[in-house]
């Protein structure tokens, strides 16, 4: 009985580190049997069966009611994996090649990490170039991998601007008119002169902005990418921003109110302070029982356009599913979804055409009867477009880390820099840092 | 004396085996391969590649890694020490019978314990939030300062908040661990003490404090493993300046789970499991633990 006992155990264990070291080699795409092409002449009615999402975003849900309404014979499976597990979840479920879904969503901060991997489809072969012809620039590259064929594509585009409360813009800056106060905050020079007048006028009791990160969120897309050839390239843009961002911080302009932090909410809800740099889709974090934010905040033009965050859908190589899971992302890359997104949940499009149609018609509550398309656009015709790459987001989020810490403690841009290159050096070894 | 009566029927294998059949399975069986994967270089979309002892030369000479032993243990010794004294201090309180309630205090000392410990870590992060938090609003209006202090932008106030989380999280914890050790103990022995007319101060050196000592080395090494593990509440409330108060699982975290360098986190964790080995040890070296043993 030992003995057999033994031998159970023995062969448990070789079975369960086995199976744990087993290759994954078959996971990549296998394309064998699938039906890839779609005839142009298909109907919505024509398509049939089930299709699988796995997303860290609620909405998703939305868009697979709407597919669902206008695919009858088509049901959309949607799994919402919040927080960071969902990561963790999409590549055990890629590497053990178990339940993998036909389309899963990429966060734009992570998106370099997997767009360039072979279980990513290539939508290009699939005819998406034609889809995202029209996009705004920055939102159809980020999706593009190395080789430029499109990986993954998002339904909309996520600029951020200056939101700003009317009644305090009224009181300090002396006018609540959106083009008016766009043009008092076009560089950061005029930021940091009206941030103290704003200082001096109020006793220090209101402040002109939150914190001095807004000025890293705004301009964090203009700089030249971190690496050439893995090596670590400082541009010389970040020296600036981090003089503004210390500026800001030395002459008392910001409210010492961490980005999303609880103070940070109360003051963009109740006030305290004048402007936020907010992504278009920051709505959520503004309470409006009983239409209490209807007409509360402006929109102003932040100095240069920028953009913060942004899903994207890539679909998996190994699909037996792909011509269904295309028409999905053909479905949310047209202009009948993102013009009833944009209506329904104010999510900027990803097309361009659809901001001059409604440039002049939509308005959002919280803006009261400001054409906000109009700002957005030109902010998001600034973003400079840039391919998702593997590291460049977490490098610049070192980099902010370091500068922040280094602002709040008086240190200069070269011992910020030191303990930034420091710290890319030790989460990277591989980059090759002077 | 129970020798005899033991049932040494090879049947009972057959109910122990569920245990270890899923030990193996989902404990051992991981705790191989991350060994495994220690060795390679593994973003964990390709195939890890064995790159030898590469990882552990690199783990050595990590200054962060040895900046998170170092944070680790600090933050567990401010910790430790005023949740033991405390939990026991309240232990003996509480163990007295003329305390009214009884009860009713276990429940609320206890009451820590059961909150998650990223609950507790956001409570303390906007507690001591440098412009909105209670403490500085409280101390600001009672006049002690003029200005809200940052408390998290200095690394030893950090390590305090981070190991005042931890202190109030499990002193209700240890506090009924050592109640239940003080129950253990035969009320024949205090009532000699108090006919030979000892004082209470000489019952609880003389009597209480030795006879609950395998109470407390249970928990203080229960402590040493738990609190070196510590993870949760201090992600909540940050890295710290200098990234002080970043502890050995949150690097290993962000090693593995962040940057999704598998090879190298794997490698963290093995280097973690020693710390906290060493740790464990030298616990048993303290003479309390080796009386006990020679006892044996």
């Amino acid at each position: 009985m030992k003995k057999r006992l033994n031998i159970l155990f023995i062969t448990l264990i070789l079975t369960a580190v086995l199976a744990a070291c087993s290759s994954d080699a078959d996971n990549e795409g296998d394309n064998n049997g699938t039906d890839d092409k779609v005839s142009e002449d298909m109907s919505p009615e024509d398509f049939e069966g089930d299709l699988d999402i796995w997303t860290f975003f609620g909405d998703v849900e939305l868009m697979a009611e709407r597919f669902e309404e206008k695919y009858p014979n088509v049901n959309v499976n949607v799994e919402v994996f919040p927080g960071d597990q969902y990561q963790t979840k999409l590549m055990n479920a890629i590497n053990s090649n178990t339940d993998v879904p036909d389309i899963f969503d990429l966060e734009r901060s992570y998106m370099g990490k997997f767009i360039n991997q072979e279980f990513v489809a290539d939508l290009t072969e699939l005819g998406a170039d034609e889809l995202v012809e029209d996009y705004i620039p920055y939102v159809k590259e980020l999706g593009m991998g190395e080789d430029g064929s499109v990986r993954a594509i998002s339904d909309h585009a996520s600029p951020g601007a200056f939101w700003y409360h009317r009644d305090l813009a009224e009181e300090y800056l002396g006018t609540d008119d959106p083009e008016e106060v766009s043009e008092m905050v076009s560089d950061w020079d005029s930021i940091i002169e009206l941030g103290q007048q704003v200082q001096d006028d109020s006793n220090g009791e209101v402040h002109l902005i939150s914190h001095f990160g807004d000025v890293y969120n705004t301009e964090k897309n203009n700089p030249e990418l971190w690496l050439e050839d893995n090596s670590l390239v400082i541009d010389d843009q970040w020296n600036e921003i981090f003089e503004n961002m210390k500026s800001i911080r030395d002459l008392g302009i910001d409210a010492k109110l961490g980005y999303h932090s609880g103070g940070w909410g109360d003051a963009l809800n109740e006030g305290g302070v004048i402007m936020f740099a907010n992504p278009a889709w920051a709505s959520f974090m503004v309470g409006n029982e009983d239409g209490e934010a209807e007409g509360k905040y402006g929109l102003a033009e932040t100095p240069s356009g920028y953009y913060e965050g942004g899903t994207y859908r890539a679909m998996f190589n190994g699909s037996d599913n792909k011509a269904l899971a295309y028409e999905f992302i053909k479905f949310i890359a047209g202009e009948e979804w993102q013009q009833y997104n944009l209506e329904e949940t104010g999510n900027m499009p990803a097309l361009q055409s659809l901001y001059e149609e409604n440039a002049d018609s939509f308005t959002h509550e919280f803006f009261g009867d400001q054409k906000v398309l109009e700002t957005y656009y030109e902010l998001l015709m600034d973003i400079p477009a840039n391919r998702a790459t593997e590291n460049n987001n977490d490098i610049s989020t070192l980099w902010y880390d370091a500068t922040s810490e280094a602002i709040d403690k008086g240190q200069s841009y070269n011992d910020a820099m030191e303990s930034f290159k420091a710290s890319v050096q030790n989460n990277y070894p591989e980059i090759e840092v002077e | 004396m129970f020798g005899t009566k033991i049932n040494k029927d090879p049947h009972g294998y057959y109910f122990i085996a569920p245990f270890f059949i899923s030990f193996f399975i989902f404990g051992l069986g991981p705790i191989l391969y991350s060994f495994y994967l220690s060795f390679t270089n593994w973003t964990g979309f390709d195939q890890p590649e064995f790159i030898g002892l590469a990882n552990y030369e690199r783990l050595i000479q990590d200054t962060v890694f040895l900046k998170s032993i170092s944070n680790t243990l600090i933050i567990w010794i401010f910790s430790i020490i005023p949740q033991l004294t405390i939990a026991l201090t309240l232990a003996l309180i509480l163990h007295e019978k003329f305390i009214r309630g009884r009860h009713l205090f276990h429940a609320i000392f206890y009451f820590p314990n059961i909150i998650t410990p990223i609950t507790i870590g956001v409570m303390f992060a906007l507690m001591f939030d440098w412009q909105t938090g209670s403490i500085n609003q409280f101390l600001l209006s009672i006049g002690i300062i003029n200005e809200p202090i940052y408390w998290l932008n200095d690394p030893w106030l950090a390590r305090i908040i981070v190991a005042l989380t931890m202190m109030f999280q499990n002193f209700g914890f240890n506090m009924l661990v050592f109640l239940a050790g003080l129950q253990a103990i035969p009320k024949d022995l205090y009532e000699a003490a108090e006919i030979d007319g000892a004082s209470r101060v000489q019952t609880a050196l003389r009597i209480t404090i030795p006879l609950i000592r395998p109470v407390l080395i249970f928990t203080l090494i229960t402590s040493v493993i738990g609190g070196l593990q510590i993870f949760d509440a201090p992600l909540m409330i940050g890295k710290g300046p200098d990234n002080s108060t970043l502890t050995m699982i949150m690097n290993l975290y962000e090693a593995a789970f962040v940057r999704y360098d598998y090879g190298y986190g794997a490698t963290i964790a093995y280097g973690a499991f020693v710390v906290i080995a060493i740790a464990t040890a030298i616990t048993f070296m303290i003479p309390g633990v080796r009386k006990k043993r020679e006892a044996k």
